[in-house]
């Protein structure tokens, strides 16, 4: 698309409305995201300027009506045609079929040059999601370097990634609007999304499809990285969770291991293995707790771990009633998982 | 009876009638936490002696009975827990059948949260400390209504997986009995 | 014109069939390794140094290391069978699958039974062999609840005057053959992980080999070597992890480029994934004692739903060949790369010579899971030959030229989704009960499956001590509606000689005699002979409950040949009659109970020792 320099203004121009950049749909972030904005603004012109011209004609069509009946009598000639209305019909007519052929064209192109990405895949990412969480896994060929973690998306800068969705239970959406458009997540079926991320930072994203109680807290963080970056936090994140080595944090392994935790959660490099809830191998190396619900930080994680049902009721983790000194030996613990 | 006052008398019956299933939809999401209120091995049908009554049945068990969220939370955890694994869709395979009449250890709801919570000799794992007691629950009241006990208004609908057993809403209602604890 | 248009038809055929040639250099191979034509009237015999001389005893379950399950005695013939006739049975209390067979050693029978795994010993020179003592070695009754496919033992072994045997809880015990006291008991698996022990441990130069059953409880798969004397534990190889876990060193020379490479047990699994891998060792062992290689099959990988773990899930589902005084692997095939089925490898490895070119070669003969009869060469694990012996659609072939299977990638379980009508089912071609094969005729006798099934794979939680599966199965009759079949195949000929359809899943082992007749039960209870070399039906026996466990022929004190077998349904396939199962419900045990629905009116559960002779 050679239009994309000065046609990349309008949004840019709107991008100045939102006061962020890390969830909006103008931010150009990403190579789908600018195809798409071209589009929309082509549309957008279009529309634009058959709603002028429409809106013109009516305003004339009444005024002249106006004039004409305060002044000529009914004469019955209503039904001869008026040459000049012929044309302007016919004018009309080319009008509108040639707006509507350049929208076409121009979605064709954006189409095209959307899959063309598709087809380039570098990266392969499986995204599961579940009420009300994203399981993340990296796909591998070589079955040990697959890396599973969850709510936390890390690219790097100007590869394709291809991200293949599943999901666990009903129908849910992702949609990080920086980088691309909404792809659902279906029950059985399997739907994928390409994203090239053009900008290094940080973006968010979430659920889009009504999916029950909590929809609202399901929220995803997108981090683009350079290449090596990517790389090395893909090699950290591969590393098992390392044993604790100060008391407290022990007596909170010891029971995240034998508890209740150990149910659900996996994390690496110990016998937890459950696989209802995310993987917490890394917990704290994560921006945000419970899918985006909070931010992470100690207190938050204090709040969570004793009472996750006030923060997001409805939600599969229980509330347990853990004892003080259980709580704090549960914190502990889930620091030290960097 | 005037022709509105009848109106009204049977507004105010649909509005009984409809506030009845309140119940069934009843969740507790926010409530504090149950405690140890899974009493420990609570006894199936044996002899009471001397004339003895069998133990009042537990109150917490009324929040759960016939309670849909409560059955629906179950069935994902049924699956999710492994229980699926030894006692198939009620069929049974490792563990023993589900959706028969037969109760080892008593079906009333409290009795089969206490065989969750204790285990029970032969093989069936305690759930205790590893389950919160709500969760314990609401596995308890799921696999009630795998045997047709509660009622078809409160019971979980048909799985989104492979089509196994005639859904609950259509099987027909079967009382609880008891079977040999022997029996292996 | 017309030469010159034949010229140019018959230029464009030659470059056609050469491009054609040049096509197929790359594309996989499935037909066998060329050997050069057979003399006729040669066929395939039993390893020599791994079968000895018949001495009327039984002292093993496979009755030999090279797994015959062939007794030379040949009183009983197809001419006199018809009057084959009850001398007398034992009831051995208990109502769980028997697997095992009878022991027979020097006049005294042996029965293991299923959990709570007693012990009989049985006076056979006394009228009615009365008990003479009964060893209860008292297993956990929690290990019932981890235990996957009904309680089963599947045989203890007699090696110099003691009898060894493992129980469900996964201890192995000697016990003194005579006075029935035991010698020593070693606790090898841990209940709490899943583990239980149901295999018949294989007793060979001085150490007694052991293995553990759960790849369906998230269990990590090993074999081990106890001190024949003392129990002690000699070696332990795991079949999953780093390669100083599974004893793979400087010996291990795989044949096939997918199988080398350095710690694939760990880099063919995503992290973690391993330790929990399944690669069980719950079957049949065979012995080599020219080479002291002992030949195993590793079990399915965990869990089920294979989208949990990709990679090719070294080293699960496949055959090791391994040193028995070091337990350092010698070579590795595996027959199932990231095994999606539930298609175990454990079945029996029958040692046997083929004739080859101008001689004959070292073999071993597999009627494998996964619906192919393997014959591979002994010594390097080479395959020279992968047959269907019966419908098999969710596999293409076996490419010889890497020794790779080819999936049929529209068979694929994904999660979330079921796919149906894959055949074989789960329990594959052929469970674990093993053929016999008679050196008389040089056929193979496999009684197995005709089954498929529709799988829906889901997500599976990793709880210890509970099912790590993650998929619905249900499983039906395959083409022809019969659920089983009794085959007899030439593994030289590559073919069936003839067959038996059976209504029911056969799950019984067979016998073969040196009188020609081959034994077998069915799941409703009938004990048939049959003709070794027609299979025409010969003899039947309607026995109590359904027959799953081994039957074996013995020459008793009065020098006259006896056939045995307990009768006691059960197993996979009987769990719906031994676990009184509600047959309502198609996915119960995992699959099997939509199979046999109408088996609980065909038969009951029960624990019967039958033993027949000739009349005088």
């Amino acid at each position: 698309m050679r239009l994309r320099g000065p046609v990349l203004i309008l949004p840019l121009l709107l991008s100045g409305c939102d006061y962020q950049t890390y969830q909006s749909i103008f931010s150009g972030a990403a190579a789908e995201v600018r195809q798409f904005n071209i589009l929309f603004v082509i549309f957008l012109v279009i529309c634009a300027i058959m709603y002028a011209l429409v809106i013109a004609f009516l305003i004339v069509a009444i005024l002249r009506r106006h004039r004409a009946q305060a002044n000529v009598v009914e004469t019955g000639r209503h039904h001869e045609s008026d040459p000049s209305m012929r044309t302007g019909l016919i004018a009309w007519g080319v009008l509108v079929a040639t707006g509507l052929v350049a929208l076409a064209i121009a979605s064709f192109f954006t189409d095209r040059s959307m899959a063309k990405a598709a087809a380039s895949e570098k990266l392969s990412i499986t995204v599961t999601a579940n009420q009300w969480w994203w399981d993340v896994q990296y796909n591998s060929a070589e079955a040990s370097k697959t890396l599973r973690t969850a709510n936390e998306l890390h690219l790097p800068v100007g590869v394709p990634v291809r991200i293949t969705l599943h999901s666990n239970d009903v129908i849910h959406s992702f949609w990080v609007p920086s980088l691309a458009g909404k792809q659902d997540l279906i029950p059985g079926r399997e739907t994928d999304i390409t994203i090239v991320p053009r900008q290094i930072g940080i973006y968010r994203g979430q659920c889009a499809e009504f999916c029950g109680t909590q929809h609202a807290h399901m929220a995803l963080v997108v981090n683009v990285d350079t290449y090596a970056d990517f790389l090395k936090w893909w090699g950290h994140q591969l590393h098992p969770a390392s044993a604790p080595t100060a008391p407290l944090a022990q007596a909170g392994y010891r029971y995240v291991t034998t508890g209740q935790c150990a149910t659900c959660h996996s994390i690496g490099g110990t016998s937890a293995g459950g696989r209802v809830g995310p993987d917490l191998t890394h917990l704290a190396s994560r921006r945000t707790i419970a899918a985006g619900t909070m931010p992470m930080s100690k207190g938050n994680l204090y709040g969570w771990v004793e009472d996750p049902q006030s923060i997001k009721p409805g939600s599969r983790m229980p509330t347990i009633g853990l004892e003080p000194n259980q709580l704090h030996a549960v914190v502990a613990y889930l620091e030290t998982l960097k | 009876m005037s022709s509105r006052f009848r109106a009204s008398l049977l507004a105010l019956g649909l509005a009984a009638f409809a506030l009845a299933a309140c119940d069934r939809e009843e969740r507790h999401s926010r409530s504090k936490p149950l405690g140890e209120t899974i009493p420990a091995g609570e006894s199936p049908d044996t002899i009471w002696p001397a004339q003895g009554s069998p133990p009042p049945p537990d109150p917490r068990a009324k929040l759960y009975d016939n309670n849909a969220p409560a059955m629906a939370e179950g069935q994902f955890l049924y699956n999710q827990m492994n229980c699926v694994g030894c006692h198939s869709h009620g069929g049974g395979g490792m563990g023993p059948p589900l959706m028969d009449d037969e109760w080892r250890y008593g079906g009333r709801i409290d009795q089969i949260a206490a065989t969750i919570a204790e285990g029970r000799p032969n093989g069936m794992p305690s759930w205790r400390g590893k389950l919160t007691d709500d969760q314990i629950w609401k596995l308890a009241a799921y696999v009630r209504s795998l045997s047709g006990q509660p009622s078809k208004d409160a019971v979980a609908s048909r799985a989104e997986s492979m089509s196994a057993t005639t859904p609950q809403t259509l099987t027909p209602r079967e009382p609880a009995h008891t079977s040999d604890t022997a029996d292996q | 014109m017309r030469r010159v248009r034949t010229a140019l038809l018959g230029v464009i055929a030659v470059a056609a069939c050469a491009g054609l040639e040049a096509c197929n250099k790359g594309q996989p191979s499935t037909a066998p390794i060329k050997s050069e034509p057979l003399q006729s009237g040669e066929h395939a015999l039993p390893a020599s140094a791994a079968s000895p001389r018949d001495d009327g005893n039984w002292v093993m379950p496979s009755k030999d290391y090279a797994a015959t399950r062939f007794s030379a005695l040949n009183q009983i013939t197809p001419a006199n069978v018809s009057k084959l006739a009850i001398r007398f049975t034992f009831s051995t209390a208990t109502t769980k699958g028997y697997e095992a067979p009878p022991l027979v050693v020097n006049g005294t029978m042996y029965l293991i039974t299923p959990f709570p795994n007693f012990l009989y010993a049985l006076d056979l020179t006394k009228p009615g062999a009365p008990a003479k003592w009964v060893f209860k070695p008292k297993p956990l009754a929690a290990s019932q609840g981890v235990a996957c496919c009904d309680v089963v033992n599947r045989g203890a072994v007699y090696d110099a005057g003691k009898i060894f045997f493992n129980t469900l809880d996964g201890q192995t015990i000697a016990v003194d053959a005579n006075s029935g006291q035991q010698v020593w008991r070693t606790q090898l698996g841990d209940i709490q992980k899943g583990e239980t022990i149901t295999m018949a441990p294989l007793v060979a130069g001085g150490k007694v080999f052991v293995g553990n059953s759960g790849g369906e409880m998230g269990v990590r798969g090993w074999i081990a070597a106890l001190d024949e004397g003392s129990g002690k534990l000699a070696w332990k190889a795991f079949n999953t992890g780093p390669d100083k876990d599974v004893l793979i060193g400087p010996r291990f020379k795989p044949f096939y480029a997918s199988d080398q490479g350095k710690d694939l047990g760990v880099k063919t699994w995503p992290p973690d994934a391993w330790k929990i891998g399944g690669g069980t060792v719950w079957g049949w062992l065979s012995y080599d004692p020219e080479t002291k290689l002992v030949f195993y099959g590793v079990g399915n990988p965990g869990p089920w739903n294979a989208d949990q773990r990709p990679g090719d899930n070294k080293w699960t589902t496949g055959v090791f060949a391994r040193d028995i005084d070091t337990g350092q692997a010698a070579w590795f095939y595996q027959t199932t790369p990231h095994d999606i089925f539930d298609h175990d490898d454990i079945n029996e490895i029958i040692l046997a010579d083929i004739p080859w070119g101008n001689g004959r070669r070292p073999v071993i003969l597999r009627p494998a899971r996964a619906g192919f009869f393997y014959v591979q060469d002994r010594r390097t694990g080479q395959v020279l030959s992968a047959t269907p012996y019966g419908y098999v659609n969710a596999y293409r072939g076996v490419d010889l030229k890497t020794g790779a299977m080819l999936p049929n990638p529209d068979k694929e379980p994904k999660q979330g989704r079921v796919t149906r009508d894959i055949c074989p089912a789960a329990p594959g071609l052929k469970d674990w009960n093993p053929s016999a094969f008679s050196p008389l005729t040089g056929l193979v006798y496999i009684p197995h499956n005709n089954l498929c099934m529709d799988f829906g794979a889901m997500q599976a939680n990793y709880i210890a001590g509970t099912p790590y599966v993650g998929a619905d199965v249900k499983m039906y009759a395959g083409p022809g509606g019969n659920r089983g079949a009794f085959t007899a195949w030439d593994p030289v000929h590559r073919r069936a000689v003839w067959e038996i359809k059976e209504d029911l899943p056969v799950w019984s082992p067979a016998l073969a005699t040196g009188g020609g007749l081959v034994f077998y039960g069915t799941m409703d209870g009938w004990f048939k002979a049959v003709d070794a070399r027609t299979g025409r039906e010969l003899w039947k026996f309607k026995a109590g409950s359904g027959i799953i466990g081994q039957p074996i022929s013995y020459r008793g004190p009065d020098g006259r040949q006896y056939i045995a077998v307990v009768a006691g349904v059960g197993g996979w396939a009987g769990a719906v009659v031994s676990g009184k199962m509600d047959t309502r419900d198609p996915t119960g045990a995992l699959g099997f109970a939509n199979a046999v629905k109408d088996l609980p009116m065909k038969t009951t559960a029960g624990g019967m020792l039958y033993v027949f002779t000739l009349p005088r």
